[in-house]
């Protein structure tokens, strides 16, 4: 499989500048996960690499050779769009076979792979039909199977699942998660769903307006995000920020806002080294709340609303005129519109420059 | 039964009474025709023409005898004309739809898809060379088809199959280049990406993909230049010779002074009918709604 680097890549349409300077190094055999807002610049990423978009400036390599001069079918890549894009006059099976067609393997052998692959992903039995006859689960299984089939060096998937119902996403999802282990490829991967880039990805690429936020494996982007950017994107329900100055007060460095006064720990403040700015964020996700307030600090919440989820609920609550969701356990009845103490652990604060937006 | 009719029910007599008349309209002087094909001269001449005759296929032998296995009993002699003009519209119609197809698709695919200089341009008059009445050609073509494009001493452009062809097609082409270019716009642009990262080159796209996808556009565009083509008179009279003739042109040349045989005359024209009823059937069973149904999320 190539290592595929990205060298200061850039786009522009006209005068517009969709993609400043990028530069991405991906690993051999990795599954990447682009992922971002809508706009962000992250399927024009994936749609330059396939060779669908040209460069404005820059360079691409595969294993230090440079291809973007190479049409789309030299590059060694398949692709599963968004729109399915299957080929309406063709049954399932010359779907699956054109481009082994357009190569002109042998017959035998394109029956085989489609065969292999048709069974893999559980579509052996719509083989004969056209795809209008078909659910969008199982045209969206086909156009995988049209790109698995193709034994390409690095598939590319350009949010693959937005257009199925919730339920079937969530299957799809373990479906891919089980292929990703048993293939070994490159795969870059293109979604505006966090939980699809957490789930899937063993590296994260975290883009906005064109610019790279943050790379990195799950575990490092949910625990340390590199900004408030990251930090609000990655993890669900979304980390709550509120608006607070720090204080130095009892030889210690407290975080104060509108209703609440939280310490910082040794760590943090060693790592502000003396660089105080006046106004910070604080991020707090909604999981790192304790009912019990003995636990960390205590922080005095309102009840707005309490949405039932199953064993989880998530109650919105007030802290002075913030808005802060708060991951509750069901089994405790809530009632809303009184006042609750909870307790946060110093150590589960994140604080962030309110003006740039970077972790402190 | 009694009841008296309510309003709606006045009116639903009213709308049938229409309908009666506008089949009658449209069908009647088709049905005169058949029946006037297949009665004696005699039949058809005598003052008391009425309903009740003896069918007969005599009419039909006269127009067919030299294409027929037999040769017909009544016909003394036999005359080509109308043979030789069959086979003549069958080509004329035949390769213009065909030439005009090929380039048609072509340059409706170059024109949506391809950006280049004057692109605005060149679909907006292609359309308008299509307000130009045929009669308005026919002056210009027809000195020049005859005057400057010859090849020998007497052999013209003018009087062949070639250049009737070659109007055809530029008459043609305008309108075909511009419903395709309807039909190219609905065939999604991720349909061509698709193929082009399954390793298509651009023909491939184009003959693979694009093609088979529009194939009820080409179908109706077929119909329409076929039809065009098939029932041409203005030009076919002006440039044909007796060799190369269509069959409305020997059709309107078989009125003469002398004698109309009526009864031949229409069986020329049933005969003149079936063609485009076959060809049109035929594309007409390509049109199937729905052309990229299933090709992405709806």
């Amino acid at each position: 499989m190539p290592k595929i680097h990205f060298d200061h890549i850039e786009k522009s349409f006209g005068t517009v500048r969709v993609l400043p300077p990028l530069d991405l190094q991906l690993n051999d055999g990795e599954f990447t996960v682009l992922v971002g807002p809508s706009g962000c610049g992250k399927s024009t990423t994936l749609r330059i690499l396939a060779g669908l978009e040209s460069l404005s400036a820059g360079e691409i390599y595969f294993d230090d050779a440079p291809i973007s001069h190479l049409a789309p079918k030299d590059r060694d890549l398949a692709m599963v769009f968004q729109d399915y894009a299957l080929y309406p006059h063709m049954d399932i099976a010359r779907n699956m076979s054109f481009a082994l067609r357009l190569q002109r393997a042998p017959r035998a052998e394109i029956a085989a792979k489609v065969q292999r692959v048709a069974e893999m992903l559980n579509i052996a039995h719509l083989l004969d039909r056209k795809p209008a006859e078909l659910s969008g689960g199982q045209r969206q299984r086909v156009a995988m199977g049209r790109a698995l089939v193709r034994d390409a060096s690095t598939f590319l998937f350009d949010e693959p699942l937005s257009n199925l119902d919730a339920k079937l996403r969530a299957k799809m999802r373990t479906e891919l998660a089980e292929m990703r282990d048993t293939l070994d490829k490159n795969m870059i991967y293109v979604t505006h769903d966090q939980i699809e880039a957490m789930t899937l990805g063993d590296r994260i690429v975290v883009m906005s307006e064109g610019v790279i936020q943050q790379q990195g494996s799950p575990e490092e982007l949910f625990k340390t995000p590199a900004n408030q950017f990251v930090a609000g994107f990655i993890g669900s329900p979304t980390m709550n920020f509120l608006g607070g100055s720090l204080a130095r007060e009892a030889d210690r460095l407290w975080v104060r806002g509108d209703g609440f006064l939280l310490p910082l720990t040794d760590e943090q403040s060693g790592r502000l080294n003396g660089n105080t700015p006046g106004d910070v964020s604080v991020g707090i996700r909604p999981s790192s709340f304790s009912a019990d307030p003995k636990v960390g600090a205590p922080i005095e919440l309102h009840l707005a609303v309490s949405e039932y989820l199953g064993a989880q609920s998530v109650l919105v609550t007030r802290c002075g005129e913030e808005e802060v969701l708060v991951e509750y356990d069901s089994a405790t009845p809530m009632k809303s519109g009184v006042s609750m103490t909870f307790g946060v652990r110093p150590e589960d604060i994140m604080l962030f420059d309110r003006a740039s937006g970077a972790r402190l | 039964m009694s009841a008296p009719a309510t309003n709606e029910q006045r009116a639903d007599i009213f709308f049938y009474g229409f309908l009666i008349a506008l089949v009658v309209i449209s069908l009647g002087p088709i049905v005169l025709m058949l029946l006037t094909s297949l009665r004696l001269k005699v039949d058809i001449v005598s003052d008391t023409a009425s309903l009740i005759f003896l069918p007969t296929m005599r009419n039909y032998e006269t127009v067919l005898c030299n294409i027929l296995w037999y040769t017909p009993q009544h016909v003394e002699y036999c005359n080509p004309t109308f043979g030789r003009a069959l086979g003549n519209s069958l080509f004329v119609a035949t390769v213009s739809t065909g030439i005009t197809l090929v380039f048609g698709c072509m340059a409706a695919y170059g024109i949506v898809r391809f950006r280049f200089l004057g692109r605005g341009t060149v679909s907006l008059t292609t359309l308008l060379m299509r307000m130009v009445p045929p009669a308005v050609l026919l002056v210009p073509v027809f000195g020049i088809w005859s005057f400057n494009f010859c090849f020998g001493e007497d052999a013209c452009l003018a009087g062949t199959h070639g250049g009737i062809v070659l109007i055809y097609v530029a008459m043609n082409l305008p309108f075909v280049i511009w419903i395709l270019q309807s039909f190219i716009k609905q065939v999604p642009i991720q349909l061509e990406e698709a193929a082009k990262m399954d390793g298509a080159n651009a023909f491939q796209v184009f003959f693979l993909v694009v093609l088979p996808v529009i194939k009820p556009g080409l179908a109706a565009a077929a119909i329409f230049t076929f039809r065009i083509a098939w029932n041409e008179f203005l030009l076919a009279n002006a440039l044909l010779d007796r060799s190369t003739r269509t069959v409305p042109v020997t059709l309107v040349n078989s009125l003469t002074e002398h004698d109309i045989d009526w009864g031949v005359i229409m069986a020329t024209g049933m005969l003149l009918a079936i063609p485009p009823i076959i060809f049109t059937f035929i594309a007409s069973r390509q049109i199937i709604t729905g052309m990229t149904a299933g090709a992405v999320k709806g």
